[in-house]
């Protein structure tokens, strides 16, 4: 059994505690540990409870989580200390008060996860079993569902699975949104077998956990997919490449292959058919880059992790030249769903051109973060504020960055874009692998288009021009204007030299990645105006165009911001309104960032 | 089958790479990381040309693009003027000491003023030597780290005991980037010295030992003896089949 082993005995309640990355980090560990002391000390009475290690429940904020079953309560932030008042409950099923999900919007509590905003207008998919299993337990799998759907499809042609995917419209999550049907489509065509079937497991976008998530806490759901896709290409194996970090993923990975080969569900004629097929675990060469499917081949071949061109797909010449079906770790959740339910069910949910749902990572300054599903087509609103709960703080919202690093900055105007692939690429950014980040009035729009370059100039392959130098003069270029040496000039330069790296560079590194640039010179050209013409920083980031002051008028005298500056820089008697020594300010924004009377002003 | 490049129709062979068409053709397409001898890179993205199959138009690197269908092709637009102009120029800011590149630079009319990080740099990354290196076996230099670090090296920058001193990638770097430095009986290339072997006929300093014992493996001869110059090879040849022709 793996790490995460279930006690799987009585008739009694559930526990499921949360054992994902997140949970794991705030102590879930040890809670579990003390539940199954202090439930081994219970033999014999009314209680009787086993429990159960699951993955990420996508509110890792609000971890360790616990959940009891059949009662259905949900306990968040978890101590070891809290145990013995968990167990307690336990005897007359009235649920610990102080651990229930509060809404940090109507401070009102929740018995259930279920019935929170974070979790009310989901739509699992993809993320089904995660958190309702023990990724380590086949069994658990099984009892919801596991391997119908591969069954189902052993029952079918080859062609009528292909065509299935196809009807149900599902397109890839791993950034491109190419129907995933088609790619299948084609590489059932090519000959020239053997052929391969790989998961993309690398997740690069730094701040995106949803594959994570996928692979730790539902690992079989994977392997179906990729089982049912070999039936369908004809490939006979399969490599899943995961991104070096993902210690547990591996772990789990690895248990849910041996218990699969053992169920019979992978190796010589899985389940009695004609397929044989089986899986292997490669990990990944550590570079943002090597998610780039063409890159991750040649990584998996070792050679290094660069980009080819690809005028034919990989679909027809792709690991070791053989026809090759890479797809996103979501991608493949997706699939057993598609062939258990049908593809008409799944075509049912989200919008035209985009069926089904999306996994969000919800990041950055918003009240709720975690991981959230939900139909495609829901809007930016919806997912920042019904579910994420609006910006914290008293703060405005000032603009939401899709797609990871190469993806594009959204303003409030289009809050009410209906998300999909199409939609957030027509507005000048792109779905990317799911990453949400929510900035607010304390944001500086150039400094984030510079943020942004600044990874892609570290993590681009290096390989082509216009993407290698390209990128740096960007870099350059935005350095220079939010550190004060800006000139309209390079606002054409930025244009310009952005088309170049666009239409030119080898792959889709460097062909998005002026995406941060031209959506921030599209909707919030003011402030790189502001930066260079007023030398001035709106939001009072960049620290060479930033200045700020005490309005005397709003200052109370409470004194917090003199007490925070680091430099020195604030003077006043107590009750007092406050002053700041510009010249001894190191512009590091604490002031302004305590400040609870919105005293704090920039110049 | 039949494509038509600027105007003009032609037949290729399904898989043949469109630069090898083109230039077939007579129509000339710039290249910078493409050579004959080892094929399309894909690298420097000059030779960048507008590819239209039925409603759908597209650049493509012709190095890499291999013919499969019936196509359309222009070599030159405004749009692919001003990319091929701005990627001269950002060579042109990374490799400012190159002579090749400050006159590639004048020709594109390049007219952005934008300061060099490293004004005496003169590696523009096309590879070409990387290849050859691995051409002729001794696989010493590759391009090395990530992103705008990225650079041609050995590994760790260390002299590297696969390197044989032909200096094949000096000789094949269109931008005379690559340093041979020479002294009294030796020469030093990527950190490492060679000592020069003396040609047996006319006593000229030649080349490497470890370069001769390649080029002995790779045309299957043992290497025994003293060795020739290219020269007097020649010469040694010339003399043979003259005295062959005495009667
Ligand atoms: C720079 C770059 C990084 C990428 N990283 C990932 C990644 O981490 N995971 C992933 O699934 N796809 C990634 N992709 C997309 C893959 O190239 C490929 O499109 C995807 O794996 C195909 O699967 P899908 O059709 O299921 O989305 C990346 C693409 C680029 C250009
Ligand atoms: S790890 Fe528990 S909610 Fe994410
Ligand atoms: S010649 Fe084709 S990319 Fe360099």
């Amino acid at each position: 059994m793996s790490q995460l082993a279930t006690e799987n005995t009585s008739n009694g309640r559930t526990i499921l505690v949360c054992c994902g990355t997140g949970c794991q980090a705030s102590g879930s560990l040890e809670v579990l540990a003390s539940l199954r002391g202090l439930l081994a000390g219970e033999a014999g009475t009314a209680v009787r409870a086993s429990t159960k290690s699951t993955g990420c429940n996508g509110l890792c904020e609000k971890g360790p989580l616990v959940k009891i079953l059949p009662d259905d309560i949900t306990y968040c932030q978890v101590a070891a200390e809290d145990v013995p008042d968990i167990v307690d409950g336990l005897r007359d099923g009235t649920p610990v008060q102080r651990l229930l999900y509060r809404d940090p919007v109507t401070r009102q509590r929740y018995r259930s996860h279920r019935e929170t905003s974070f979790y009310k207008k989901q739509h699992k998919i993809a993320l089904r079993n995660i958190g309702e299993i023990d990724p380590g337990d086949i069994r658990d799998y099984l009892d919801r569902g596991g391997y119908r759907a591969l069954r189902t499809a052993l029952s079918m042609t080859p062609a009528q699975v292909i065509g299935e995917v196809l009807a149900s419209g599902l397109r890839g999550r791993g950034g491109g949104g190419f129907p995933t049907g088609r790619k299948w489509q084609s590489c059932a065509a090519a000959d020239n077998a053997p052929r391969y079937v790989i998961c993309n497991g690398d997740e690069g976008d730094p701040g995106a956990f949803m594959d994570r998530s996928i692979m730790e806490g539902d690992p079989h759901t994977v392997l179906e997919g990729m089982i049912i896709c070999a039936h369908a290409v004809g490939a006979s194996s399969g490599f899943i490449y995961v991104r070096d970090e993902y210690d547990l993923a591996v772990v789990n990975l690895h248990q849910a292959i041996r218990d699969a080969r053992a169920a019979g569900f992978l190796g010589d004629r899985i389940l009695g058919s004609d397929l044989s097929f089986d899986i292997e675990i490669v990990r990944g060469g550590g570079a943002f880059v090597c998610g780039e499917e063409t890159a991750l081949i040649a990584s998996i071949e070792g050679h290094p992790g660069e980009p080819r061109d690809k005028y034919v797909f990989p679909a027809v010449k792709g690991l070791w030249g053989r026809p090759t079906v890479i797809n996103n770790v979501e991608t493949w959740a997706n699939v057993p769903v598609i062939i258990d339910g049908g593809a008409a069910g799944f075509a049912e949910i989200g919008t035209a051109g985009s069926k089904g749902t999306k996994v969000f990572s919800l990041v950055g300054k918003v009240v709720s973060t975690g991981l959230v599903e939900v139909p495609m087509g829901a809007t930016l609103r919806e997912i920042v504020f019904d579910i994420g709960g609006g910006v914290p703080r008293g703060r405005s919202f000032k603009a939401v960055q899709t797609g990871g690093p190469s993806g594009g900055c959204i303003p409030g105007s289009l809050l009410d874009l209906a998300v999909d692939f199409d939609s957030l690429a027509a507005a000048g950014s792109m779905m990317g692998s799911g990453g949400l980040i929510v900035m607010d009035d304390r944001t500086c729009m150039v400094e984030v288009a510079r943020y942004y370059v600044n990874f892609l100039a570290g993590e681009s392959c290096g390989k082509c021009t216009p993407c290698r130098e390209g990128i740096s003069l960007l870099l350059e270029t935005l350095t220079g204007i939010t550190g004060g040496r800006g000139s309209i000039a390079d606002l054409d330069l930025l244009e310009s030299l952005s088309a170049t790296v666009r239409a030119a560079s080898l792959c889709a590194l460097g062909r998005t990645a002026p995406n941060p640039v031209l959506s921030t010179l599209k909707y919030f050209r003011d402030e790189y105006l502001a930066h260079i013409c007023d030398h001035r920083c709106p939001a009072g980031v960049c620290r060479e165009l930033t200045e700020f002051y005490i309005d005397a008028g709003l200052c109370t005298g409470c004194g917090l911001c003199r007490r925070k500056c680091p430099a020195e820089a604030v003077s006043g008697e107590k009750k007092q309104p406050h002053a700041i020594d510009a010249a001894r300010c190191i512009r590091c924004g604490e002031c302004i960032n305590n400040c609870r009377f919105q005293a704090v002003r920039i110049r | 089958m039949k494509i038509v490049i600027d105007g003009i129709e032609t037949a290729a062979s399904p898989g043949e790479m469109l630069l090898e068409v083109a230039r077939r053709l007579g129509v000339r397409i710039p290249t910078l990381c493409y050579h004959e001898a080892f094929g399309g890179q894909g690298v420097c993205r000059l030779c960048l040309v507008e590819v239209t199959a039925g409603e759908v138009s597209r650049l493509v690197a012709s190095c890499t693009y291999p013919v499969t269908g019936e196509i359309e092709v222009r070599t030159t637009t405004p749009e692919i003027e001003r990319i091929r102009r701005h990627i001269i120029m950002l060579l042109h800011r990374r490799a400012p000491g190159s002579e090749f590149i400050q006159e590639l630079y004048r020709e594109y009319g390049c007219q952005e003023n934008v300061p060099a990080p490293d004004p005496d740099e003169r590696c523009i990354m096309c590879r070409l030597c990387v290849n050859a290196c691995e051409a002729v076996g001794a696989c010493a230099i590759t391009a090395v780290d990530r992103g705008t670090d990225k650079r041609i090296d050995t590994p760790y920058g260390e002299a590297s005991p696969d390197c044989i001193g032909c200096c094949a990638c000096a000789e094949v770097c269109p931008t005379k980037a690559i340093g041979v430095s020479r002294a009294a009986g030796h020469y030093t290339i990527w950190n490492r010295e060679f000592e020069l072997e003396r040609c047996a006929g006319c006593g000229r300093p030649f080349t490497s030992r470890p370069c001769q014992e390649r080029i002995a493996r790779l045309s299957g001869q043992e290497l025994s003896g003293a060795q020739l110059c290219p020269e007097c090879r020649k010469k040694q040849a010339g003399s043979r089949v003259a005295l062959s022709m005495i009667p």
